[in-house]
């Protein structure tokens, strides 16, 4: 029983981070419907930052942390604006296609700049020590994460609800012509969009650097992270955490009990099986677009 | 019917004096040069281990300033592959019909070499010192392969016996890479301690692509393993004790050569390495070895790019190639490949910066004797802030 309870707890702990970045590819499919796939490679550019501040320079903590959520934002930011507004006629399909080419460049960049030797971010926390319930463990760093993804999701959902931003950033996604109409620059909509979510996704790769960093670290909680959303409906907030708990724990149980060669892929054949039977994903209601 | 008589004459002159020229010269060798080809992952998720070609090359660097080998350069070409062993046989290919290698030295990785393996032995190119310690390579002995690298799975064999002997393990485990470098760990542990009347407790296979290394952990632990052989990447394996760690379990980690970088691995896990037991091939970085200082000041002191570190991988750039050198050195002025592949058979107890090196005539009933250059290898646990601690001297595993 305990050993289940265990792999339950370790299934939300490595969902955590499946979790913050779902929720930032979710942000921007909110918004705009397309599926960044660049967003691993973006928070890899942020914990590479932090790691040159930290180590290079040597800054102290409270000042490289938020000074690589600043520059997260930025990054988003940048991106946005140099690279996406810039591409003719898009159509979403185009702007996904863009998404996986600056992928490519961004692993490239880190790979060029700071090599590829593991490497690993010094932390005000050790990513070792762990906290122990009952006979069940959890790493002080994985609470820490568990904590920032909830925190972040709340946010997110009472920003989306409640403030003028982001009424605004739905109306853009929902109609972009007719929000136009009503006055909402789009453009800036989108662009402080993707700093946004930028800085959700910033937040995992800080959060998972500890342990080792390389530049291919970020792709499996991406790839994950989408998975997760996908299976949460892609627009739901709750969903989208939701589903990569699901996704963590499932893995876990999977290794743990089943087969432990194919447990990294048994989260992508839950994902064609939750598409085939309700294709808008768990939570997201099914939305029909009139033409 | 004459002018075609004449023709056909013609051809068979020029047919006969071209195999002539052909026979005189032999590919890759001119009177000033020799051409060796090497690749080696500078980018790519085996980056790590491309310090081996910027080895090797520097040590070439040092011969030819030294004057070369018997007045001829050694010209050294190497490519990245990226690990890929799609790049690595282009690479080659492109390498072996352009340019035109004598021979090929080392080369990271057992999947890129297995690539190119049959394409230049059917070409009869020498190739020394695969930087891989698979059985692929004598299993069957290959004319013109030669290995340095000692077997990962006599590695594991080492390991297990000391665990066992020494440390009087009783319940000993094993995570491994689910490919060929990961298996051939496994199958050594399997038979060490098969002859010693043990068993596995468990054998968890890990999955490159695997980040979370929790229901792996669950399962060493579940095992109750008192010993543990990590047979997977650094980072692989510094996630594992890493995560054992945050769960409370701590047996005694052993590892392999390939793991055995201590100052970097000890870096990276922020001291979590302390303690591992691992196998090595190679002399210690500080150790006073007088031929490994020498490479130090001569080879990686002068030529060595800003920032290049002097660690296990780097210098083991130059322990493959050794033997190469050496039997390019046997062949004196006339140097062909066969010549070559005779100088070689007749190395034994050959000592450069690593066990001692034989080899022997080839015998498709003895690989291991004839084409496994080292097969030795000693024991060495790491300390505080990185430093080695000698557990064994060079021991010859059967």
């Amino acid at each position: 029983m305990l050993e289940f309870i265990q792999t339950i707890t370790s299934g939300i702990a490595v969902g955590s981070s499946y979790a913050l970045m779902g929720l930032a590819m979710v942000l921007v499919y909110k918004t705009s419907e397309v599926v960044n796939f660049a967003q691993g490679e973006m928070a890899l550019v942020v914990s590479f930052f932090t790691y040159m501040v930290l180590e290079n320079y040597g800054f102290p903590f409270y000042v490289a942390f938020p000074s690589a959520l600043v520059f997260a934002a930025f990054l988003g930011f940048f991106l946005e604006f140099a690279v996406l507004r810039r591409a003719k006629e898009p159509n979403i399909l185009g702007m996904i296609i863009i998404t996986i080419g600056l992928e490519m460049i961004l692993m490239g960049f880190v790979s060029w700049k700071f090599g590829a030797d593991p490497k690993t971010m010094p932390f005000p926390m050790s990513p070792y020590d762990s906290v122990e319930i009952g006979g069940v463990f959890m790493s002080s760093l994985e609470v820490l994460t568990f904590v920032v993804a909830l925190s972040v999701m709340a946010i997110l959902f009472l920003f989306l609800k409640y403030s003028k931003l982001g009424v605004a950033m739905k109306a853009t996604q929902q109609n972009n012509m007719a929000a136009r109409l009503m006055g909402i620059r789009t453009n800036r909509i989108l662009m402080v969009t993707w700093g946004i979510s930028s800085v959700v996704g910033g937040l995992a790769g800080l959060l998972i650097s500890p342990t080792t960093m390389q530049p291919y670290m970020m792709w499996d909680p991406m790839l994950k992270g989408f998975a997760g959303a996908v299976m949460g409906g892609m627009t739901s907030l709750p969903g989208s955490v939701f589903g990569a708990y699901l996704i963590g724990i499932i893995e876990n149980l999977f290794g743990l009990y089943v087969s432990i060669e194919f447990k990294s892929v048994v989260a992508f054949t839950i994902i064609v099986l939750v598409l085939c039977v309700r294709p808008s994903g768990l939570f997201a209601r099914h939305y029909v677009k009139k033409v | 019917m004459k002018m075609k008589r004449i023709l056909v004459g013609l051809a068979a002159l020029v047919l006969v004096f071209g195999m002539a020229f052909a026979a005189g010269a032999e590919q890759g060798v001119t009177d000033t040069e020799i051409h060796i080809g090497q690749w080696g992952p500078q980018t790519g998720p085996a980056a790590p281990w491309g310090s081996v070609a910027r080895g090797t090359d520097a040590y070439f660097k040092m011969i030819n300033a030294q004057g070369g080998i018997h007045g001829r350069k050694l010209i050294h070409h190497m490519f990245d592959d990226g690990y890929n062993p799609a790049k690595t046989k282009a690479g080659v290919k492109e390498l072996q019909e352009g340019i035109g290698m004598f021979a090929w030295v080392s080369g990271v990785g057992t999947a890129p070499g297995l690539s190119v393996m049959d394409y230049l032995m059917e070409r009869k190119i020498p190739w020394v010192g695969p930087s891989a310690g698979s059985l692929h390579w004598i299993e069957p002995p290959q004319k013109y392969l030669f290995a340095v690298y000692p077997l990962y799975y006599i590695e594991a064999k080492g390991l297990c016996r000391y665990a066992v002997e020494k440390l009087g393990k009783k319940r000993i485990a094993i995570a491994y890479q689910n490919d060929d470098y990961g298996k051939n760990g496994l199958k050594g542990a399997v038979e060490a301690l098969e002859k010693m009347g043990l068993k596995l407790v468990a054998q968890i296979p890990v999955e490159k692509s695997d980040t979370d290394m929790k229901p792996h952990v669950m399962k060493l632990k579940k095992a109750k393993a008192d010993a543990v052989l990590l047979w997977v990447t650094p980072t692989h394996a510094i996630r594992i004790v890493g995560t054992s760690k945050a769960m409370k379990f701590a047996p005694q980690w052993m590892s392999t050569s390939t793991c055995s970088d201590f100052p970097f691995m000890y870096k990276i896990s922020k001291g979590l390495w302390e303690g591992v037991i691992a196998a090595t091939f190679g002399e210690l970085p500080d150790s006073d070895n007088p031929l490994l200082q020498k490479y130090k000041k001569d080879a990686y002191g002068k030529y060595a790019a800003k920032g290049e570190r002097w660690g296990l991988f780097y210098y083991a750039g130059i322990l493959f190639a050794e033997p190469l050198v050496e039997g390019i050195k046997r062949c004196g002025k006339n140097l062909t490949r066969e010549r070559l592949v005779k100088e070689m058979e007749g190395i034994k107890n050959f000592k450069g910066i690593g066990g001692k090196i034989s080899y022997g005539p080839l015998d498709l009933a003895e690989p291991y004797a004839c084409r496994q250059g080292q097969k030795e290898v000693f024991l060495v646990k790491c300390l505080k802030g990185g430093k080695y601690e000698k557990l064994t001297g060079w021991m010859e595993i059967k």
